[in-house]
């Protein structure tokens, strides 16, 4: 049937010319109608070839974080972020990591899992996202600092040599307090848009006792507008760790979502007559929400939305006993209305629009004390898996534990192909590491998913995946004469003889971290690819029949937008 | 020994159509009892307010105060109706008052919106492991001499079955909290409170974090894995208490029968 409804004469078949390796090829597909865009394809095989262990290898970075202070504390605790995208436009992707105690890190991707570091003078960040913020076709890369400084923007100016260089610029008019990030065209003009988030316990330890009453903390939308940034403040009251900012209401613009430590809950905002008005979609929130991620994880067209928290995953005597003294320091808040709960939770949507949680039924509310969790296609069977990244270091919390150490083991869960997970420690990715920002993405070049993580005290690494289960293909989007050239916020679907597979592009994501803005689709072995869809932020469709597995697919829009309102 | 009947009046009368009334009523001792849970209310509340003793204490003392009529109105049950039916009439006590005690729990938690570690009820801040696991046991044992006693129906079954399942339960906890307490003294951690925690059934619990069980079917039974322990606990006492309504109705009402036809 998906078949069936892309074999329309209106479809330009694209001839995918026999590339060799290294040698991309262009196919040009021409606009059929006003809702379709123009693209060319150009395709490329891996450039290298996976090793197969059947688990992931872990790999040691040359960047370490939190080892600066002689002891760390609540909330230097809650640690950074790591972004991943091509930095220099080599193909490759570049990691980007923040530091709460020192300066902020490039590692130039050199191939083969080998990197050269850079140190930026972007000092004590948070936040890190990389993001193509003038639409200039250069990533450039944005902080969220610690204490009270607003966001710093990295601009990417290009070179001609290898690496580019970075300057630090203003972002005029983003100048509150800001902890999270997220990016996403919200107002549809075809310009990235930024909401930030503030941390109001973080605040308070800066000197600012009634972070509800500063004006520069809160939850701030900020409007990109000829290269200012016009701002709103959503909410005076933040303790914002995460933001997401995709379609929970299936009406085709973007809401708004802010997870907040502590007992403040969640608040989503939704664009309604003109404003931004918040809305209570959820049965369930996380109490402390640590991350906010989300997939189609059964294929079925409608996405889950996982959020982490607190929870032990092992209830054993001993490690209950390690927790307990922080538990009951932390209390319980509750109040009439109040739908939080100290569990990870993963919201499905139901018949009439409501989201309710179904965590312990899908075998995902508890990974410990989690921070950044995300979903990727681990073993290329067609379905999402998660991984969730934990630990905690604080001696004002954990002084009762060595170094003021909660060590855990991050939690790898494989969907077992019906939205279920099971836990897979056999994947070899339980580091004891203090991870806290993470993310996935092909980093040798090889086509699966490898996943990085900044740890807190701890080198940050790279689990290498050496499966070698299933086939991939990759795909990269380039909106050519656009403000926002990556697509962020376009939603790709490939369609399959198993079903179809869903992915959207974003520039930020889960705890303080940017994810690529190159997609990964796994399918096992021998799968039909029948079509690959792209939906552009303006709506515009573009559709590339029966693309080769094993490919890099790069599609360039040349068109700029054509359809902004007239097809959303 | 002679023992007295429950029945018998030819006209309908509470008491006689529900026996069980007429079991529990203190009868000739109602003053007493009533006497007496004046003076303990009393003088709970007195040494509560003057902070003398915490709520569990003055609770204690309230049961103790009752504790003599109860004795008496007991005594008269099992030279009335024998050791069976006084055993039925002290269950059906305590199991009443331990009901109340969740239903306090229930309203601190659901109507009041305090938090778990607050909502314990009027004696469970005392030790609530050790309260439910020696409870519990003692009900166990008690369905079990009923049974032995004559008192065999459909309903007094599952009620052995649902005792059964809760006092292990209670077993489970009550062993982990020993076990906590034993790391947490190890770690010199002597101020911190190991009670409450998940059993078996319940959010956080066995069922919900086994690897056989984790995300397989048995986790979507609505509230099996989900609820919060003080719910999981109310239950597990609201359908004994059910049961063992039921089952001594049924037992209470073949009896008058019995003696009827006698």
């Amino acid at each position: 049937m998906a078949l069936a409804r892309f074999v329309s004469p209106l479809l330009v078949m694209v001839c995918l010319c026999s590339a060799q390796a290294g040698h991309p090829t262009k196919t040009p597909i021409p606009a059929i109608s006003s809702v379709e865009a123009t693209v060319h394809v150009i395709e490329t095989p891996w450039n290298a070839t996976p090793a197969c262990s059947h688990a992931f290898v872990a790999h040691r970075l040359d960047f370490v974080h939190g080892t600066r202070l002689r002891e760390i504390n609540t909330y230097i605790s809650n640690g950074a972020g790591v972004a991943v995208n091509d930095l220099d436009n080599d193909g490759d992707l570049d990691l980007v990591f923040a530091s709460v105690d020192g300066q902020s890190t490039i590692l130039w991707n050199e191939g083969g899992l080998r990197f050269t570091p850079e140190t930026l003078d972007a000092r004590f960040t948070r936040g890190v996202a990389a993001v193509d913020v003038d639409g200039d076709g250069w990533t450039d890369i944005v902080f969220t600092h610690r204490g009270l400084e607003p966001p710093s923007f990295w601009r990417n100016v290009g070179s001609n040599s290898r690496a580019p260089r970075f300057e630090r610029h203003t972002l005029p008019g983003v100048d509150h307090y800001a902890y999270a990030m997220a990016w996403g065209d919200l107002n549809g003009d075809g310009a990235l848009d930024l909401v930030t988030g503030s941390y109001g316990a973080e605040l308070k330890q800066h000197g600012i006792l009634r972070p509800e009453n500063e004006p520069k903390a809160g939850v701030f939308l900020y409007l990109q507008k000829h290269g200012t940034w016009e701002s709103h403040r959503l909410d005076k009251r933040a303790e914002t760790l995460s933001i997401a900012i995709l379609d929970l209401t299936s009406d085709g613009r973007p809401e708004i979502w802010a997870a907040n430590d502590f007992a403040l809950e969640d608040k989503v905002w939704t664009y309604h007559e003109g404003q931004w008005k918040e809305i209570r979609p959820f049965d369930q929130t996380s109490h402390s929400t640590m991350t906010i991620e989300w997939g189609d994880i059964d294929n079925s067209g409608r996405l889950a939305l996982f959020t982490t928290d607190m929870n032990p995953y092992d209830t054993s005597p001993r490690n209950l006993a390690r927790w307990l003294p922080v538990i009951n320091h932390l209390g319980e808040y509750r109040a009439p209305g109040d739908v939080q709960i100290m569990a990870n939770v993963l919201l499905l949507p139901g018949r009439d629009g409501r989201w309710s949680n179904q965590a312990v039924a899908r075998g995902v509310d508890a990974s410990g004390w989690s921070w950044a969790a995300k979903f990727g296609d681990l073993d290329q069977d067609g379905y999402l898996d998660l991984y969730v990244v934990n630990g905690m270091i604080a001696a004002d919390l954990f002084g009762h534990l060595p170094n003021g150490e909660l060590v855990e083991e991050n939690q790898a869960y494989r969907n077992q192909g019906d939205g279920r997970f099971a836990a897979v420690p056999h994947w070899r990715l339980n580091s004891s590491a203090s991870g806290r920002g993470m993310t996935m993405a092909d980093l040798d070049g090889d086509g699966d998913l490898d996943i990085v993580v900044n740890n807190l005290r701890s080198f940050a690494q790279i689990f290498e995946n050496q499966l070698c289960t299933g086939e991939s293909i990759q795909v990269d989007l380039t909106w050519s004469h656009s403000p926002n050239p990556h697509a962020v916020g376009a939603q790709v679907t490939l369609y399959t003889h198993r079903g179809a597979y869903r992915r959207d592009v974003r520039a930020s994501g889960g705890y303080l971290s940017g994810d690529p803005t190159r997609l990964h689709f796994g399918f096992p072995a021998g799968t039909r690819l029948d079509a690959l869809e792209v939906q552009w932020p303006d709506g515009a469709i573009s559709t590339l029949q029966k693309p080769t597995p094993n490919r890099r697919i790069h599609i360039v829009r040349e068109q700029p937008e054509i359809a902004y309102g007239a097809t959303k | 020994m002679t023992h007295t009947t429950l029945s018998t009046a030819p006209r309908f009368n509470l008491q006689e159509s529900f026996p069980l009334i007429r079991l529990l009523h203190p009868k000739q001792y109602a003053w007493a009892v009533g006497l007496s849970l004046a003076v303990g209310l009393t003088v709970s509340w007195i040494i509560v307010a003057a902070g003398i003793a915490p709520l569990w204490a003055a609770t204690a003392l309230t049961l103790v105060i009752l504790l003599p009529a109860g004795f008496f109105k007991w005594r008269d049950d099992y030279r009335r109706y024998g050791r069976t039916l006084m055993l039925l009439s002290i269950l059906l006590t305590a199991q009443g008052l331990h009901t109340i005690e969740h239903l306090i729990q229930w309203t601190q938690y659901h109507i009041l919106y305090w938090t778990m570690r607050q909502s314990n009820g009027l004696l469970s801040p005392a030790n609530a492991e050790w309260v439910h696991f020696v409870w519990n046991w003692l009900v166990l044992i008690v369905v079990l001499l009923l049974l032995s006693g004559g008192i065999r129906n459909v309903w007094m079954w599952l009620l052995l079955v649902v005792a059964a399942f809760h006092a292990v339960e209670h077993t489970y906890t009550f062993i982990r909290y020993q076990l906590i307490l034993r790391e947490l003294t190890a770690m010199d951690i002597l101020n911190v409170t190991a009670q409450g925690l998940p059993g078996i059934v319940g959010r956080d619990g066995w069922l919900a974090r086994s690897e056989w069980t984790r995300g397989t079917w048995i986790c979507s039974i609505p509230g099996l894995t989900t609820a919060v322990r003080l719910d999981v606990h109310f239950w597990w006492n609201a359908i004994e208490m059910t049961l063992l309504g039921i089952a001594g109705h049924i037992a209470l009402r073949r009896r008058m029968q019995s003696l009827q036809l006698d």
